[in-house]
C-alpha cells in the first residue's frame, strides 16, 4: 500500500513537473532531468551500446521534451512512459541511422516447448499493468517471449534477430507477430 | 472503423505495424511510414498508443544509469545559451581565426567563457566581446565582457611590449576621454573588474585600446605612451 502510494505520489510529482516544463519553467526542467535522466540514459545505452551515442540521444530527447512538453497528455500515459517512449524512438532511429548494428551477440533461441499453461492474473491485479504484462508474457512460447523482450530492450530489426539467432527471417517475423497478437489478446481480455 | 474497407482483409503485414513500430523492429523507411500514418489516421494512432502502454512496463526492467554531468551542461547550453554558443560563428571571430592568429586563444576564451557560465547567472545580459587589434589587424588581446558580473576577461594573443613597460587597457566611450581599466598581462589572461561608474559606458559604441605605459600604469590617468592596439566591442 505504501509502495503504491509512493508510486502514485512520484507520478503526480513528475506530472506537475512536466506541466511546469510545458510552461517554460527551466527550474522544473532541471528537476525533470534529475528525476528521469538516469532511467532514460539506461534505455538509450541498452539500445545504442555506445556511451557517446547514448549521451547524444539523451540530449536530443530532453531537447524534444523541452519543446514538446505541452503535447504530453496525462490521460494517456504516465510521464515516465511518455519520456521512455521518446527516448526509445530516438535511440532506435539513431541505431538505424548509424547502419552498424550495435548488437551482434548470438541469440540462443529457447526450445519451443509449446504454449505454457499460465493464465493471466485475475482482475484484482489487473490495475497493476506491469504484473499483467508479465503474466501475459508468460502465456507465450518461450522463444516468442525471448524475441519480443530482446527486440524491446535492444530495439533491433527482424533482420538482426534472424542473423543473431541463425533462424530464417520469416520464422522470426512470424514468431514475434504471433506472440504480439497473443499478448494483445491476453492484455485486452 | 466500420465501412466497406473492413470487408476486404487488410494486407497481413499491416495488422502488426503498430505493434512492430512500438517494439522497434521496423527499418527506417517503415518507421517513417508509420509516423506519417499516425499523424493522419486517428484509429491507427490509438493503436500505437495502446501498444506503447502495453509494452511500457518492460522498461521497468531497464537499470537506470547515471549520465555524466556534462550532458546536462551541454543540454542547457544548447537550449538556453544558443547565442553564446553561436559566437564562434561570428564573422569577427572567424576573421581572427582565418588570419591564423589567436585560434588557440579563441578556443581558450570560448572554454573560459562557457566555464564561467556555470551556474548560469540569474540576470541575463547579452555578453559582449572585444578584439583589440594591432595596426596590421591581428588581435593583440581578446576580451569577453560579462556585464551581469561587471567583469571582463582579457586574454593576450599577440601583444609584445618592452620588458620594462606595462600594457594598460582603456575604455573609450564615444565622444569621451579614455578611462583606465588597469594594467593587463601580456602572457596570462586577466580578469578585470569594471569599475561600477564605468559599467554603463561599456556599450557596442565604445572602443577599447592598449597603450604602453610605465610599470604600474599611466601616472596621469590618461595614456602617456603609444597606443599599440585598439578595437570595438561587439555582442555575441
Amino acid at each position: 500500500m505504501t509502495d503504491e502510494t509512493d508510486i502514485a505520489a512520484a507520478r503526480e510529482r513528475l506530472r506537475d513537473t512536466l506541466v511546469a516544463v510545458a510552461g517554460g519553467d527551466r527550474a522544473a526542467f532541471a528537476t525533470l532531468y534529475k528525476l528521469t535522466s538516469a532511467k532514460l540514459f539506461g534505455v538509450c545505452l541498452r539500445i545504442l551500446g555506445k556511451q557517446g551515442d547514448a549521451e547524444d540521444v539523451l540530449q536530443e530527447t530532453y531537447t524534444t521534451v523541452w519543446h514538446k512538453a505541452g503535447l504530453y497528455d496525462p490521460e494517456r500515459a504516465s510521464p515516465i512512459t511518455w519520456l521512455v517512449m521518446i527516448a526509445r524512438n530516438k535511440a532506435i532511429d539513431r541505431a538505424r541511422a548509424d547502419g552498424g548494428e550495435p548488437h551482434a551477440a548470438p541469440i540462443e533461441l529457447a526450445a519451443d516447448i509449446g504454449d505454457t499453461a499460465a493464465e493471466p492474473a485475475a482482475s484484482a491485479e489487473a490495475a497493476d499493468s506491469g504484473r499483467r504484462l508479465d503474466d501475459c508474457l508468460k502465456t507465450l512460447e518461450a522463444r516468442q517471449r525471448q524475441l519480443i523482450r530482446t527486440a524491446f530492450f535492444e530495439g533491433v530489426t527482424y533482420e538482426n534477430l534472424a542473423m543473431r539467432s541463425n533462424a530464417p527471417l520469416g520464422s522470426i517475423k512470424s514468431w514475434i507477430r504471433r506472440g504480439l497478437m497473443k499478448l494483445k489478446a491476453c492484455l485486452e481480455r | 472503423m466500420s465501412g466497406p474497407d473492413d470487408i476486404a482483409a487488410p494486407p497481413p503485414d499491416r495488422n502488426y505495424l503498430a505493434a512492430e513500430y512500438v517494439l522497434g523492429v521496423l527499418d527506417p523507411a517503415q518507421r517513417r511510414e508509420v509516423e506519417a500514418r499516425i499523424s493522419r489516421d486517428r484509429a491507427f494512432a490509438r493503436e500505437v498508443a495502446a501498444w506503447q502502454l502495453h509494452l511500457a512496463p518492460l522498461a521497468d526492467e531497464i537499470e537506470p544509469v547515471e549520465a555524466p554531468r556534462y550532458v546536462f551542461t551541454r543540454l542547457q547550453a544548447a537550449l538556453f545559451e544558443r547565442k553564446r554558443r553561436g559566437w564562434l560563428d561570428d564573422v569577427v571571430v572567424w576573421r581572427w581565426l582565418s588570419a591564423g592568429a589567436g585560434a588557440v586563444a579563441a578556443a581558450a576564451l570560448a572554454f573560459a567563457f562557457v566555464a564561467s557560465r556555470q551556474p548560469p547567472a540569474p540576470t541575463v545580459v547579452a555578453p559582449m566581446v572585444a578584439a583589440i587589434n594591432l595596426d596590421d589587424g591581428k588581435p593583440a588581446f581578446l576580451a569577453t565582457i560579462d556585464l551581469s558580473r561587471g567583469t571582463m576577461l582579457v586574454l593576450p594573443v599577440s601583444a609584445v611590449i618592452p620588458a620594462d613597460k606595462a600594457a594598460e587597457l582603456w575604455l573609450i566611450p564615444p565622444g569621451d576621454k579614455p578611462h583606465s581599466l588597469g594594467v593587463v598581462d601580456v602572457s596570462h589572461p586577466v580578469s578585470v573588474t569594471i569599475p561600477p561608474a564605468l559599467r554603463n559606458a561599456v556599450t557596442l559604441k565604445a572602443a577599447m585600446a592598449i597603450s604602453v605605459e610605465p610599470p604600474g600604469g599611466s601616472p596621469t590617468g590618461q595614456p602617456t605612451g603609444p597606443v599599440i592596439a585598439k578595437g570595438g566591442i561587439s555582442s555575441i
